[in-house]
């Protein structure tokens, strides 16, 4: 073992060299690859979201851009399957445009109708304070990665939405007390910011474009409806159904959407991780080149090996040892580098009030370790299949 | 000790169109303990037999026979075993690792054998306070002389305590004063360990420092005669 540790500093350059294209292919497969598990974490917070009720719309997205009327609400609950229907709002936290690069929906204000928390199967548990109080105003609940960005506890005061970088007359806002945190999801609800029904109309209602302010009245309005169907029944179908029975509604089957999302996640994951993997390999090439030098320097010495016992299983081992060692060492190095950047990448866009980028879960952490040990030892095959293959006699006489 | 047999001991290469007769139906026996000295011009087939000897080559026809043991039927993993074990190794040119140090190097041997041997390191020890290198044991290959690394490839071929040392032009890397050092040595560890030295030289003075010498022309034993003290004293 200490042989082979020394043989690595015999070529310091290009050992280093090599071990610099594992750490490469290591560093690319952390950051891709905690790209792509940040995406598929909202995704499946998407889908698991997303398969819980129906969501309802506005037939058209025209006109009226989406928005509904509560009363819609009643004529779904007469359809067949429906536990509940409830109203609900969504509108940005932000009010600038946030062209930032971002999987997830972005921050939301979202409400409820009072008491429709019951019929969801999505629970949320609080890291801090208690659930805001569906009939009152002026309080809001902050998923934990709004609550992160906006650095907010409980108790803090927050502005909602936020005040725009640049000056504008017709900005409205309102004071909120934050009286709850929950949980790290890793899903949608991470993102949310969530308000009673009715600021939620409020908030809605300030943001809505200045033509249709005086003409519409904001405690009839909804973006959407949340329909929670009885136990056993098929969401698919039941949003066939509201389709038929409910006019000026559309309802979107959960498995289209869920469909879309995976579909995504699957192209996403495929894209990040194969490049990624691509990079790696070249980083194993390398490793088979320099193994291969490593065999052509040491002739002589496999050849004494060989004359003093050493047997094909010896040799073998010594090499493909030597090789991991290579592999292991430029994946930690790699990891370790990944780690830091996008950990410092993260720190950075949660300081800039942005989403977080990148998630290094357990697994990628054991791939990329297993990847990079494993293509050492892979690489190693080939050169050390060659070293004890050698002859020992023209080895020994090797110039 | 090991008493070798060579029985009808032939080595054809082709070379090309050619077939090389390397050796060509030698028959030797070599007794317990002896200092033997093979000498001859190159081409004559000395360091063919002593590849032979080694068992780091197999014969085209005939047998090598090793206290007993018939060598020829043995498969490259048993011949590894018992060259790591019965045989040691000296080289014209050392071959000592250059990663390693003087002990490590006498050590090597140890790595490759059958199981663990607790008594390994003190008897490298011994073996390089033997050399007269007890003092150079952390040292590199390249920070020793030649005659230097030659004493620890010396200590590294009695390490596994060995039937029969093979030493290839062992003195042939260093002057003649260090020469005659390096043959006393050898003589000393033939002697207080009784082990078999059949040593390869061209260099006269050194095979009449032997008990017998043996002188091949053209694969063929040209003689074969005790070392006569007159000899030895030339």
């Amino acid at each position: 073992m200490i042989e082979i540790l020394r043989n690595l500093t015999r070529r310091k350059l290009r050992t280093g060299l090599t071990v610099l294209g594992i750490t490469i292919g290591v560093l690319a497969l952390t950051t891709m690859g905690s790209l792509a598990e940040k995406s598929n974490s909202l995704i499946d917070g998407g889908v698991r979201y997303f398969r819980d009720h129906v969501s309802v719309g506005a037939a058209s997205n025209g006109g009226f851009g989406g928005i509904l009327t509560i009363d819609k609400a009643k004529d779904i609950e007469k359809v067949d399957g429906v536990q509940a229907a409830c109203a609900a709002t969504g509108s940005s936290v932000k009010t600038d445009l946030d062209l930032s690069f971002s999987f997830g929906p972005g921050d939301q204000v979202t409400a409820e109708q009072p008491g429709c928390q019951q019929y969801s199967t999505f629970k949320f548990s609080y890291a801090s304070g208690h659930p805001i109080d569906d009939n009152g105003t002026g309080q809001v609940v902050l998923g934990s990665d709004i609550a992160k960005e906006f650095k907010k506890k409980v108790g803090d005061s927050m502005e909602l939405p936020q005040p725009p970088k640049k000056f504008n007359p017709d900005f409205v806002s309102h004071q909120f007390t934050v009286v709850g945190i929950l949980d790290k999801t890793l899903t949608a609800p991470d993102n949310f910011a969530i308000v009673s029904f009715k600021d939620g109309q409020t908030l809605f209602g300030d943001a809505l474009p200045t033509a249709l302010k005086g003409h519409v009245d904001p405690t009839q309005l909804a973006t959407g409806i949340n329909v929670y169907a009885k136990p056993g029944v098929d969401l698919d179908k039941l949003a066939n159904r509201i389709n038929d029975q409910v006019a000026g509604v559309k309802a979107i089957p959960p498995s289209t959407l869920v469909q879309a999302f995976q579909a995504a996640s699957i192209v996403l994951t495929g894209v990040t991780t194969g490049s990624a993997l691509l990079a790696l390999i070249i980083g194993g090439l390398s490793v088979i080149n320099t193994m291969l030098m490593a065999v052509t320097e040491r002739v002589r010495e496999i050849g004494l090996k060989k004359a003093v016992g050493a047997r094909t299983r010896h040799i073998l081992r010594e090499f493909i040892t030597e090789a991991t060692i290579i592999g292991a060492i430029g994946g930690t190095i790699g990891l370790l580098v990944g780690w830091g950047l996008t950990t410092v990448i993260n720190v950075a866009m949660t300081n800039n009030n942005q989403a977080e980028l990148f998630l290094l879960t357990v697994r990628l952490v054991i791939l990329a370790i297993l990847f990079a040990v494993g293509l050492g030892a892979l690489a190693g095959v080939i050169p050390a299949a060659r070293a004890a293959r050698l002859d020992p006699v023209t080895a020994l006489r090797h110039q | 000790m090991a008493r070798i047999e060579l029985v009808d001991l032939t080595k054809h290469y082709k070379q090309g169109k050619n077939l090389v007769r390397a050796l060509d139906g030698v028959s030797l026996t070599i007794e317990r303990g002896e200092f033997v000295s093979v000498v001859g011009r190159s081409g004559s087939g000395k360091t063919t037999l002593l590849d032979l000897l080694g068992l780091l080559l197999k014969p085209t026809s005939g047998r090598v026979v090793i206290d007993g043991v018939d060598t020829s039927d043995l498969r490259d993993g048993a011949r590894a075993l018992m060259r790591g074990e019965r045989i040691g190794f000296i080289f014209q040119e050392f071959n000592l690792l250059p990663t390693l140090n003087a002990l490590e190097n006498v050590m090597l041997p140890l790595r490759y054998r059958r199981g663990k041997d607790p008594q390994g390191k003190a008897r490298a020890l011994q073996l390089l306070e033997a050399v007269d290198l007890a003092d150079r044991m952390d040292h590199k290959p390249a920070e020793l002389s030649g005659g230097q690394a030659q004493r620890v490839a010396i200590a590294r071929s009695m390490i596994n305590n060995p039937a029969l040392v093979l030493g290839d032009e062992p003195t042939g890397e260093v002057d003649s004063e260090t020469s005659m050092q390096l043959i006393d040595l050898m003589r000393k560890m033939n002697r207080e360990r009784g082990v078999t030295f059949v040593i390869v030289t061209h260099d006269m003075e050194i095979a009449g420092r032997t008990d017998r010498m043996i002188r091949l022309k053209d694969g063929h034993v040209l003689s074969d005669e005790r070392v006569s003290m007159q000899t030895a004293a030339v």
